[in-house]
């Protein structure tokens, strides 16, 4: 039977009979040949040509069946071209001293880092030092450097871990204000840096730090025009809903008040609730209010409208509950209270090269891995020193690389990078020990005993450190003497 | 004899039964192959593009996640097939009754009918499933022998009345046992078919609970008394199980534990151990012909010398066959004399040896050092106290553990990585750990701030500790001879010393007067001689002490050490001269303060009134974004607030610096002036969840208020000093207020330790290569320069790659003094004005912990 409706809405769709036999074979309804994969479809006897059209003709259907993640991750990419992203030049350029110290280690081929340059030109800058002068320091610097390094075979990881797993004893539990910002709660301390570890997907208080083109930034009207637009504006924030039960109506009365200051006129809120789905055509304008009457006397249908109406949305952006102003040295800053940075970029002046949020994940969709890593290694580090604990920043770094690098933003623990591990005995030490071993059983795992939990287990000196080396000594015969 | 470990029996199974741990791969097995010909449910095109991406999966080196993930999606893609394409039968559906009931379309799938499926899928159907064949078939999932692993894998244990008690393993294979033999005996004697299926069913049952006790769907096999029993999987998982608990840690021996106690006398690489500890832990020396003599007088004092002068026994003789001799008293003679080259005698600790000190909870690598050994007198472990603060230790109780290395590799290791002076600069922030603290502090302070004098009996007193350069000449006044406290503190210091910096004490005035501070709080070294400032936390304190830091960079760990040692023990010497006490007399205020701080609450609560008033008017003017009440709680905190610091300020005022208490609190040694100002002026609003108490009664915190009183009073605030003591029911608040406190410590602790573990776990696999690339060791590359510049954190300057202004001071001499001044008033050597700023508010956030921690060991 419902084999016959799938042939029968397939065909509809102009494919031809042949086409739709094949698919029948395989998939049992509409949605499942929309959502499939050309692989899959492949599988079903389809040639290239064929596939190109079944996809072609079903391509409106795409998105409602687009619950796999492939064609939503285009859907995103796409929009993201529409972002004219430029990489912004944060540092200042170079004075003269610099770029003549860049230019003195180039040529004495010193491998110094810039910010190195840059500290020692700060303090000789306008001072009259010689050339010679500021050879010898940089020389000397780059010494001092390379003593600095680290060695070979040092266990970076268990130091950053252990450096960033220590101080937590010391954190706080609870939520706080943010510094400058006491309208809005973040979540702060120990809680927050669990949740950048975890690699939420939403954090637990999301948050944005909108900031504006420069040539407007100082004028607060437009500031707070913009804010407007950003915050996400219901039906409810700028008028009175009441059910009348007895004519079956929801009648909205708006706040004039309310919705000049937020620059909404009647007309909008018109389109806005007509719009609404099953509301086509029972909305009405009448002296100044909104009236909506049910096409069905039924008290569950009126009371759907009434949730509809209500949250409906007239303005602003999704997910954004809150957006307040912040005037800072130069510039008034917007702080919101929830987050969606796809959508606060594309808003007319928004300054896109300065605008963050505290979501991980968004910034992970909208601007990619690096960008992604850069959003760990700065909220880590700031919910650390919020707590007053000093964490090098290179420690903080490695996590935030480990986490990223494959291309996308992986948990520390089992779902993530722990669950990953080559070696059996070292997941089976983790976490979900039976489920490991049973499974290596199948697939036939071979354990190399390259990593530390592995060495530990089966009792040998572990790959890092002394262990990583091993001395050969030649001993030399020496020769007997008389 | 004893060597044999046993070997593994079966028992043949008369029905065959499912192994729990494999009834999802089985379901997704019989879901995507063929219920009549058992291919896998795919065309050829597509099982060989599934085959050719499990290959590819292994080639690129993908971990068993990402062949679980490939194999899931290919059983998925094959499970949706209706039709087989290779014999075009229909295929019903497969469901999963949990634990372990198969059924096809209802009807129900017997173990054997399952196997036979699981028999007719060809090998080369499993690779794209993620079976590797050559490893494993399927129809292995159905078990038709159980394994029964030797008694040493379960022993059991003989009471001492004679019973014995079978290990729980044991138990349940009696079960499957006696079931199995039941059900061949029904089903050979031709018992009706429900009678079998029953007693199948029950096999079943105690096959899935000797593999997992805990399957959901089941009850838990019980012993006698009702405890669950420990089967398969109960033995490996979890923090108690084989895994954690035995493999990746395992007890030892050669350790001690005992608790702790200090010792000033001691240096930090040095730890005091007690003789009866001495006398248990022992190390193994190889006899050679160069100590043959030593080691026979040592055996010859046998196991229990004399503890007066207390001279290493031995244990133990390990002759060169591997026999382990006893010592005792009555034979030490006789074992002396056979003792020869190639014996191994297990000597007892003695004064140098090395050993690990640890304590726990192990966070850092800095809880767990090597030092070397004191054997005296008294039964604790003793310390210096500069090393509290990297294990965390106070004397309150606390235990250590104490591990003595058994070879040479050990020992070598430990002295060269694993001693306490390599470990001053903490690799977390590329500053000290180990540093003076409390009354060393306090001490150093009395001893340079305002540069005191000190006759010759007192200098010598106190120097009579301390390895220390020649002393200058006295300062002659009057006819006396007189030493001042900042030479005395230089002739600790290195010779060639420099550094400039501000004291703790330093009140951030806008404009710094530098050597003119009335406070004496800048400190400035030139050529190893404190010429101004104050010695207090931020030149000597752990965390922050900037000499301890330069010395421990500039002139190695061994330099470091010296100083620690000399200026813990100046410091002891110093506050014993100037004698140092502090009491509750020292928060006494005059009557006239109390009188202000007095109107100033009043005057708070009075306006807290009126806030609280214009509210119920609705004319309380609304903050952006706030609800009236939050606006209303908002300045109710800041008003009580301010009150509480106005409180304090006038307390604070009339406690000067010649006041031991804040002495302590000024210098860093202990407390802080919020902790002060509490004692003497007022304790302040008590909160829980950031916010007034609120909740209790209806709508009050307590009977004794009316209904909706929102005064200060009736919301926690307590006007009262910890001194001048509290009303029942401000002490009722404050105990709410610390219990939040308690709370928040022990949710905090169990929560940043399972997040350590997983960073641990995460991160343990990663080291530095010598091309400089961090990897993993799947050698896949996490950071091509470990840190963006290859840096060791612990070798940084406080996270810089190196000290610039140190360097042109090297660099440039003596000439560099003027150009150096000209930039000191943005870059004052270590201490930068940003970063002074910085640390201030870190200590108030550090008091808060340790005010809630204190009495609670």
């Amino acid at each position: 039977m419902a084999r016959k409706d799938t042939m029968s809405a397939l065909k509809r769709r102009g494919l031809s009979d042949e086409i739709v036999e094949k698919l029948l074979s395989k998939f049992k309804s509409v949605e499942e040949v929309a959502g499939a994969s050309p692989r899959a479809l492949s599988g079903s006897g389809l040639t290239d040509e064929e596939i190109e059209q079944v996809a072609g003709k079903l391509s409106g259907r795409q998105k409602k069946a687009g619950g796999r993640k492939a064609a939503k991750k285009e859907e995103v990419r796409e929009e993201k071209k529409k972002l004219e992203v430029y990489i912004p030049v944060k540092s200042t350029p170079l004075t003269e001293l610099q770029a003549r110290m860049v230019d003195i280690v180039k040529e004495m081929g010193l491998d110094l880092p810039m910010k190195i340059i840059i500290d020692i030109s700060e303090r000789i800058e306008g001072i009259d030092v010689p050339e010679g002068t500021i050879r010898k320091i940089l020389k000397k610097a780059k010494e001092r450097f390379d003593e600095h390094t680290m060695d070979a075979n040092e266990s970076s990881g268990i130091i950053a871990a252990q450096s960033i797993g220590e101080p937590g004893t010391q954190m706080t539990m609870r939520t706080f204000h943010y510094a400058g910002v006491a309208e809005i709660n973040v979540t702060l301390g120990l809680p927050r840096l669990i949740e950048i570890v975890d690699a939420r997907r939403i954090p637990s208080t999301p948050m944005m730090e909108v900031h504006i083109d420069p040539k407007i930034r100082g004028d607060v009207d437009r500031v707070r025009k913009i804010a407007s637009e950003i915050e996400a504006t219901t039906l409810l924030d700028i008028a009175d809903i009441e059910t009348d039960i007895v004519n079956m109506k929801v009648v909205v009365h708006p706040d004039e008040r309310k919705m000049s200051q937020k620059g909404i006129g009647m007309e909008d809120v018109h389109k806005r609730v007509a719009k609404l789905r099953g509301l086509k055509g029972l909305v009405e304008l009448a002296d100044g209010k909104l009236v909506i009457s049910s096409d069905e006397p039924s008290f569950k249908k009126l009371q759907g409208i009434v949730d509809a109406v209500r949250d409906c949305k007239i303005k602003g952006i999704d997910n954004i509950k809150r957006a307040i102003l912040r005037k800072t040295a130069d510039e008034f800053v917007i702080y919101t209270e929830g987050s969606n940075l796809q959508k606060v970029l594309e808003v007319e002046n928004v300054d896109k090269t300065r605008t963050t949020t505290n979501c991980i994940q968004e910034i992970f969709e909208v601007l990619e891995v690096e960008a992604a890593r850069n959003a760990i290694v700065n909220e880590a580090s700031r919910t650390l020193e919020e707590q007053g604990l000093t964490v090098d920043i290179r420690h903080i770094m490695l996590v935030a690389d480990l986490m990223t690098n494959d291309g996308d933003v992986k948990a520390i623990g089992r779902h993530g990078i722990s669950g990953r591990k080559s070696s059996v005995l070292a997941r089976a030490a983790f976490e979900i020990t039976a489920t490991h071993l049973l499974h290596a059983a199948i697939t036939g795992e071979v354990d190399h005993l390259d990593g530390v939990a592995e060495n530990i287990i089966v009792g040998q000196p572990v790959t890092l450190g002394t262990g990583a080396v091993n001395l050969v000594y030649t001993p030399v015969r020496r020769q007997k003497n008389g | 004899m004893d060597e044999c470990p046993g070997h593994f029996g079966h028992i043949d199974l008369a029905m065959p039964v499912i192994h729990v741990g494999f009834v999802k791969e089985i379901k997704k097995l019989l879901q995507s192959t063929c219920r009549s010909c058992g291919r896998l449910l795919l065309t050829e095109e597509q099982a060989k593009e599934y085959t050719e991406a499990m290959e590819s999966v292994e080639e690129m080196g993908g971990d068993a996640m990402d062949v679980r993930l490939l194999s899931k999606e290919t059983a998925k893609d094959a499970a949706s097939r209706p039709v087989c394409p290779h014999c075009g039968a229909e295929q019903l559906k497969i469901t999963l009754d949990k634990p372990t009931t198969f059924r096809e379309d209802g009807h129900k799938l017997t173990p054997k009918e399952v196997r036979e499926r699981l028999e007719r899928i060809p090998d080369d159907d499993l690779v794209p499933l993620g079976i590797d064949p050559k490893a494993c078939r399927p129809e292995w999932m159905v078990l038709t022998a159980l394994p029964v692993p030797p008694v040493t894998v379960r022993p059991s244990i003989t009471l001492e009345s004679g019973d014995r008690s079978e290990d729980d393993l044991t138990h349940k294979l009696v079960d499957v046992l006696r079931i199995n033999q039941r059900l061949r005996e029904n089903r050979d004697a031709g018992a009706p078919q429900l009678i079998v299926e029953d007693l199948w069913e029950l096999l079943q049952y105690h096959v899935t609970t000797y593999f997992d006790n805990q399957t959901s769907g089941i009850p838990p096999a019980r012993h006698r008394s009702g405890r669950p029993l420990k089967t398969l999987v109960q033995r490996l998982k979890g923090k108690e199980g084989r895994f954690r608990s035995n493999l990746s840690g395992k007890r030892v021996n050669f350790s001690a534990r005992t608790v702790i106690s200090p010792d000033p006398a001691l240096s930090i690489n040095e730890v005091g151990v007690p003789y009866e500890a001495a006398r248990e832990l022992t190390v193994p020396v190889y006899a050679t012909p160069n100590n043959l003599p030593l080691l026979k007088e040592i055996v010859k004092r046998g196991p229990s010398p004399p503890n007066e002068d207390y001279k290493p026994g031995v244990n133990y003789v390990i002759r060169p066959d591997g026999r382990r001799i006893r010592v005792t008293d009555k034979n030490a003679e006789s074992v002396a004399e056979t003792v020869d080259v190639n014996f191994v005698v297990e000597r007892h600790l003695m004064d140098g040896d090395v050993v690990l000190f640890n304590r726990q909870p192990s966070l850092h690598r800095m809880s767990m050092m090597a030092h070397s050994v004191r054997v005296m007198p008294w039964k604790t472990f003793r310390l210096n106290l500069c090393v509290c603060p990297p294990y965390n230790a106070d004397f309150d109780g606390d235990e250590m553990n104490l591990h003595v290395l058994q070879s040479e590799e050990a020992r070598a290791e430990a002295l060269i990585l694993m001693k306490v002076q390599e470990h001053i600069l903490s690799p977390r922030f590329g500053g000290p750990v180990i540093g003076a603290i409390h009354d060393h502090i306090t001490g150093c302070f009395l001893l340079t701030h305002r540069n005191p004098k000190f006759t010759r009996e007192e200098t010598l007193f106190m120097l009579s500790r301390v390895k220390h350069r020649p002393l200058p000449e006295p300062i002659e006044e009057k006819g006396e001879k007189y030493w001042t406290g900042k030479q005395l503190f230089s002739i600790i210091l290195p010779e060639d010393f420099r550094i400039t910096f501000r004291a703790s004490i330093c009140r951030k005035c806008n404009e710094c007067l530098k050597e003119k501070c009335d406070l004496d709080a800048y400190v400035r070294i030139r050529n190893g001689e404190l010429l101004y400032g104050t010695i207090d936390e931020k030149a000597i304190g752990s965390f922050k002490g900037k000499i301890v830091d330069k010395v421990a960079r500039d002139y190695g760990s061994e330099a470091a050490k010296n100083i620690i040692d000399n200026l813990t023990r100046l410091a002891i010497g110093a506050i014993m001269v100037e004698g140092f006490t502090t009491g509750i007399d020292d928060e006494d205020i005059p009557e006239e303060a109390k009188r202000q701080i007095e109107d100033v609450l009043q005057d708070a609560a009075k306006r807290v009134d009126d806030l609280v008033a214009a509210y119920r008017e609705g004319i309380l003017e609304q903050l952006p974004g706030r609800s009236l009440e939050e606006t209303l709680e908002v300045e109710v905190m800041k008003v009580l607030g301010r009150a509480r610091d106005e409180a304090g300020q006038i307390a604070g005022r009339h406690l000067g610096l010649e006041n031991s208490a804040v002495i302590m609190a000024r210098s860093g040694a202990r407390g802080s002036m919020l902790n002060l100002s509490q004692m003497a002026g007022c304790i302040g609003q008590q909160a829980v969840r950031g916010e007034r108490l609120s909740r209790g009664y209806w709508n009050r915190t307590l009977p004794h208020f009316r209904k909706g009183d929102l005064g200060a009073q009736a919301r926690g605030f307590v006007t009262n000093s910890y001194k001048s003591g509290l009303t029942p029911t401000e002490f009722f608040f404050h105990s709410m207020g610390g219990r939040e406190g308690l709370v928040d410590t022990a949710v905090r602790t169990s929560r940043s330790g399972y997040m350590q573990r997983r960073l641990i776990n995460a991160l343990e696999d990663l080291k530095l290569k010598q091309d400089g690339t961090v990897r993993n060791t799947a050698d896949m590359v996490v950071q091509f320069r470990y840190g963006e510049d290859g840096i060791d954190p612990c070798r940084s300057v406080q996270g810089d790659a190196i000290d610039v202004d140190d360097l042109l001071v090297e660099v440039l001499g003596d000439e560099a003094e003027l150009l150096a001044k000209i930039e000191e008033k943005k870059v004052a050597g270590y201490a930068t004005i940003e970063k002074d700023l910085m640390e201030m508010e870190e200590e108030e956030e550090f008091e808060e912990p340790e005010f809630e921690g204190g009495g609670e060991e």
